[in-house]
């Protein structure tokens, strides 16, 4: 282990806490956006009509699209200067995911508030908190596209080791910090919450 | 009488000497020719003479009187009568053609200045850039283009390229000292930063790159200097004038040079014919005469190739004025010509019919050319394989933990909880990442191995989640039954009856996770139209249809899904 520290270069504690600073702030991004669009969403599918049937088709195509296509997408077929930044394009990229998962919660809250149940209707705020964990996992995806998110870091630093079992341990390293954050967030039963999280994204 | 005989034998011995003085004469006469008369008659056959003939002849039209007003002559007629050439470069290729306010610096420049002179006449500077280059010949804005243009058959076609070629460069690979990558064995997989279609991507692509696109060539070193590159692929003309900085150069170092590219002057196809005939010759002295070579050593250039051209074009067979033309002398273009399928011209019959029809450009370059239309194929099949198997390699894997975790035995239950817990912690493209690197260090990298990795951890991600719900199904009906006759296969099979709407979202899952391969090298389409997309046009065009694709595909697979977990409900109410 000591071997392997000194292998890391100088700079990868520094680099990687930044790095896990950009993961909270594409997922941040992601999720004020996605908030947005999803509430918009939720009640348009309970207003029923031409309008509930247009909302459950976007949010069934936004259920569908996969997150890493979206970003190739966004960052290839945009116009050159619509001037989107690497974080940017990552954050738009999750926002069909947040927003179709932000949509199906808002409508279960809002029909439980209709049916007199405010309480039930709160439990919104965890979802949330389970979808922001979602989308900072996700967003390492931006390691694909040059962004310097935790993982991107961890990558370039694994490239430089030259024993196998260092680079596992780096890796290592890396599950532990992004097991943590979603500690952080969601408790001792984060990972179990995650994978509602998942499920419920895409059901 | 002996006063007499002499001359008599004067007269007997006269015609004998006027015959040795004819032959004196012949001799000597042929003594020079065979020295005199050569040196003019080699002359008239080298390139200095044949330029002087060609000058003369066109400064002769020039001066004829109406002829500079006469409309189509020749550029070169054209050039003398205004005493002035235009010629074409670059504002911003550093070394080779820069501008600082009014002032031009560059090899690119010198070279245009020493053919002004040798004309005799006055030059103007116009700007171009890569793509404007050649349209500004066609539509006679320039007279020459001198602006780092590499010749290629595609090419040949557009503008008539002047040979010998002024410049050589080759593509090279850029990165970190400490990054061992000294042949193209060390390359696969790694993050390769390169151009939009650089033609040597194509080459980047067969070795198993893993390539990140970028319009300009200028973000090349600032992405290498935050990493975000493990490497990046360039002419190595641009790298000379980062390498000329020391602190670039004490971080990074040239890895190895490939898809050598002859860079050549162009003039217009049409109306140019003498114009560049001349260059030709004017080209082929500089050679020979180390005015190139001067002009790149003076710019601090690379010179290897000009120090060889210098040497070819000074032998006797090629120091001609037919030496252009020769085979033996001249570089051939770099062949840039890729393979049409038997329905590109059906294609591109549509692409014109719908950009008619709509006003919107729809280019479709993997349907047009052989070796994108196999890249595109293989894609597509390796996506729906990749697809199949992440689904299966899912629920195998969850029929896995779901025994695991939902078993009596600690020894069977904690390990899997924890790899779980830790499979639940790692983004998913970590887990790939660390997929790709076991099975690696296990078996010889090839693209399927990459597919392989991809199906297990995608499979891994999603089936220890999916097991999960089953191991709580298969719990809570334990719990029910407490006290009853117990069999657990019957359990377990009700228990997935129980969990079948988790099961299907992470299998929805699994699908739309696919992609994501692409990132440790999987052959599938995302990966594939992002190889086509680097050596062809269409980017905005491909990319909606690889959305329209996986969003297809995804939306196929819920409903699937859906069917299954129905048919799965209906059994359950049945029995």
């Amino acid at each position: 282990m000591n071997l392997l520290v000194d292998r890391l270069s100088s700079n990868f504690l520094p680099s990687f806490l930044a790095g896990m600073a950009v993961n909270f702030e594409i997922a941040g991004i992601a999720l004020a956006l996605g908030l947005a669009l999803g509430i918009l969403l939720a009640f348009a599918r309970l207003r029923g009509g031409v309008a509930g049937i247009a909302a459950s088709s976007v949010v069934g195509l936004m259920r569908a699209a996969p997150t890493f296509v979206v970003m190739f997408f966004l960052l290839n077929a945009l116009p050159r200067d619509a001037g989107l930044s690497g974080v940017m394009i990552v954050a738009m990229s999750l926002v069909p995911y947040a927003a179709a998962y932000i949509a199906d919660s808002g409508v279960d809250a809002l029909r439980q508030l209709r049916t007199g149940s405010p309480l039930a209707c709160f439990l919104i705020l965890p979802n949330i908190a389970r979808a922001f964990f979602v989308l900072v996992m996700s967003s390492s995806a931006g390691a694909a596209i040059g962004v310097p998110e935790g993982v991107a870091v961890i990558l370039r630093q694994a490239e430089k080791l030259p024993a196998f079992g260092d680079m596992l341990v780096l890796f290592a390293i890396g599950v532990a910090c992004f097991g943590m954050s979603g500690q952080l967030y969601m408790g001792e039963n984060g990972p179990a919450c995650m994978s509602i999280a998942r499920q419920k994204a895409i059901s | 009488m002996s006063k007499l005989a002499p001359p008599h034998h004067g007269a007997d011995l006269r015609p004998h000497r006027a015959l040795a003085y004819t032959l004196a004469c012949v001799l000597v006469m042929a003594a020079v020719l065979c020295t005199g008369l050569p040196a003019p008659a080699r002359a008239d056959n080298s390139p200095d003479a044949a330029l002087a003939r060609l000058l003369d002849s066109a400064r002769a039209a020039a001066a004829a009187p109406g002829r500079c007003a006469q409309p189509g002559i020749d550029r070169l007629v054209r050039i003398l009568c205004i005493g002035r050439i235009r010629v074409g470069v670059r504002d911003d290729y550093p070394l080779f053609s820069t501008r600082t306010g009014t002032t031009r610096q560059g090899y690119e420049v010198d070279v245009a200045q020493a053919i002004a002179r040798k004309l005799g006449i006055d030059l103007t500077f116009t700007k171009v850039k890569a793509a404007t280059r050649i349209p500004m010949l066609a539509d006679d804005s320039t007279d020459l283009v001198i602006a780092t243009m590499g010749d290629n058959t595609q090419r040949e076609t557009q503008a008539r390229f002047i040979k010998p070629h002024y410049y050589r460069s080759e593509t090279m690979l850029v990165g970190a000292r400490d990054l061992a990558a000294a042949d193209w064995e060390n390359i696969r997989g790694l993050t390769v930063c390169v151009t939009v279609g650089n033609g040597s991507n194509a080459e980047l692509v067969s070795r198993g790159a893993r390539l990140m696109l970028f319009d300009q060539a200028v973000a090349l070193p600032a992405r290498l200097s935050d990493q975000t590159c493990t490497l990046a692929a360039q002419d190595d003309s641009f790298f000379a004038y980062y390498f000329a900085d020391p602190s670039f150069a004490a971080r990074f170092s040239e890895k190895f040079g490939f898809a050598q590219i002859p860079w050549g002057m162009g003039v217009a196809r049409d109306g140019s014919e003498r114009l560049a005939r001349a260059l030709d010759l004017m080209s082929q002295i500089f050679h020979r005469d180390g005015i190139f070579l001067a002009a790149a050593r003076a710019n601090h250039i690379g010179t290897g190739f000009l120090e060889q051209q210098q040497s070819l074009w000074g032998r006797p067979e090629c120091d001609t004025d037919t030496g252009t033309t020769d085979p033996a002398c001249i570089l051939p273009p770099a062949n840039a010509e890729l393979q049409p399928t038997s329905f590109a011209g059906s294609v591109s019959a549509f692409e014109t019919w719908f950009a008619g029809l709509t006003g919107f450009d729809l280019l479709l370059p993997m349907l047009k050319t052989a070796p994108a239309w196999s890249l595109f194929l293989n894609g597509v099949f390796n996506s729906l394989v990749l697809i199949a198997g992440a689904l299966s390699a899912t629920l195998a894997f969850a029929l896995l933990f779901g025994a695991a975790m939902g078993a009596r035995s600690r020894l069977l239950r904690w390990p899997a909880r924890g790899v779980t817990i830790a499979l639940q912690s790692s983004p998913i493209l970590l887990t790939l990442v660390i997929a790709a690197a076991i099975i690696h260090a296990l078996v010889p990298y090839s693209s399927m191995v990459a597919l392989g990795a991809a199906i297990v951890a995608l499979g891994l991600s999603n089936g220890s989640n999916a097991g999960q719900a089953i191991s709580e199904a298969y719990l809570t009906l334990r719990a029910e039954r407490a006290g009853l006759p117990v069999d657990h296969i019957e359990l377990f099979s009700r228990a997935l009856s129980r969990s079948v709407t988790q099961i299907a979202a992470f299998l929805i899952n699994a699908a739309k996770g696919t992609p994501i391969a692409s990132f440790i090298g999987a052959p599938e389409l995302l990966s594939a139209l992002t190889d086509i997309t680097s050596f062809s046009s269409g980017r905005a065009t491909t990319y909606t249809l690889l959305l329209v694709f996986y969003t297809a595909v995804v939306i196929a697979v819920v409903w699937l899904c859906r069917r299954f977990q129905g048919f799965l409900e209906r059994s359950r109410a049945a029995t």
